[in-house]
């Protein structure tokens, strides 16, 4: 009898719980990448689903049970009103940096030692604590030595990140050996755009 | 049994505890104006620039509040003032195809710029609001949740 009641009671509340979600109403708005593309959102409920592939392009939904609403356009000036505050607080993407090695070796090529700078420069204007180093190389030689040779091409990064006033805690290094190409190619085939590290400051 | 069953419980909390990233956080505040926190477990924390974000986290604004966080796959995402958002999951590891990502917005406005995970496997990200789920495929949106 206890039982039967309190499962009534979690019947009546989880009623209620709902009635409470599906009372808000929400509104979604596609938008273009900051570099010009523009992907795809589908939203969902019980009541249907709407594809939104044009920047531009909202649809609302009225509660849980009702299809969200046919396309229509949401002008500049409703949109800098409504979500102005959130646009503001984007972060800036992460900064991503290639540096290129020279064959077989942890010895950067002379272009990419200027890029050094660059890295350090964006570490201070972000106040960037969060800089990942990621070691790769190309298919010429053993998969098991290239997976150390990329370590050790992050390795030498990190030190002179390290040697110009970066704290070693902000850095986090990894290696994808000769499994990551930027371009494919058969084994044993030379490719210097393979031969890189990447550098991620976020 | 009962005995193997107890086994079986601390293995599983052992596994959940090394799942986690290798810093143990998922991401880190990068933008913060006016009062804006992060509500962890029975705690509060107030959001500063470079906090770390951990899965389960909820990100909250007050009325002249808004935030912005990076997340480790790089997604971007930010509120609102009076806005509450959870980042219910968060799964990175490309490498052992381990990808998930599943954030719940509970109310106020915030811009969502999708990251690697939604590039890698756009069915493993899924954003949630009170009547609706999207489907993301790689790219920028604008939400808004009512309040009740």
């Amino acid at each position: 009898m206890k039982a039967s009641m309190l499962l009534v009671a979690c019947g009546v509340f989880l009623v209620f719980l709902t009635s409470c979600a599906s009372s808000k109403k929400s509104l979604f708005v596609l938008q273009s990448d900051p570099d010009g593309r523009t992907g795809e959102i589908v939203v969902t409920n019980e009541g249907g689903s709407q594809v939104l592939a044009r920047s531009g392009d909202a649809t609302e939904v009225k509660d849980a049970n009702t299809a969200p609403s046919a396309p229509f356009r949401v002008e500049e000036a409703e949109i800098a009103k409504t979500f102005g505050p959130a646009l503001a607080a984007q972060p800036a993407p992460p900064g991503l940096y290639l540096l290129y090695f020279r064959t077989g070796s942890t010895d950067l090529v002379a272009e990419s030692e200027k890029l050094i700078t660059e890295i350090l420069q964006s570490v201070t204007a972000r106040q960037s604590t969060d800089i990942r180093v990621v070691g790769h190389t190309d298919r010429v030689g053993m998969r098991q030595g290239n997976y150390m040779l990329a370590l050790d091409r992050a390795l030498q990064i990190r030190s002179m990140l390290i040697s110009k006033g970066v704290d070693p805690a902000f850095i986090e290094v990894d290696s994808h050996g000769e499994d990551n190409p930027l371009n494919h190619t058969q084994n044993e085939i030379p490719e210097p755009r393979n031969r890189r590290v990447e550098v991620t400051v976020r | 049994m009962r005995y193997l069953s107890s086994i079986i419980a601390a293995a599983l909390v052992t596994c959940a505890t090394f799942s986690a990233a290798s810093d143990g956080s998922v991401g880190r505040v990068k933008t913060v104006k006016g009062s804006a926190s992060i509500a962890r477990g029975q705690s509060s924390l107030p959001a500063v620039v470079n906090e770390r974000v951990l899965q389960g986290d909820m990100l909250r604004t007050g009325p002249d509040g808004s935030l912005g966080v990076i997340l480790k796959d790089d997604t971007l995402l930010s509120l609102g003032p009076n806005s509450e958002v959870v980042i219910d999951q968060f799964l990175f590891a490309p490498a052992e195809g381990k990808l998930s990502l599943v954030t719940r917005m509970l109310r106020g406005t915030a811009v969502y710029f999708s990251g690697v995970i939604a590039k890698l496997s756009p069915q493993s990200v899924r954003f949630e609001t009170p009547n609706a789920s999207i489907g993301i495929r790689g790219t920028r949106f604008l939400v808004k949740v009512d309040e009740g």
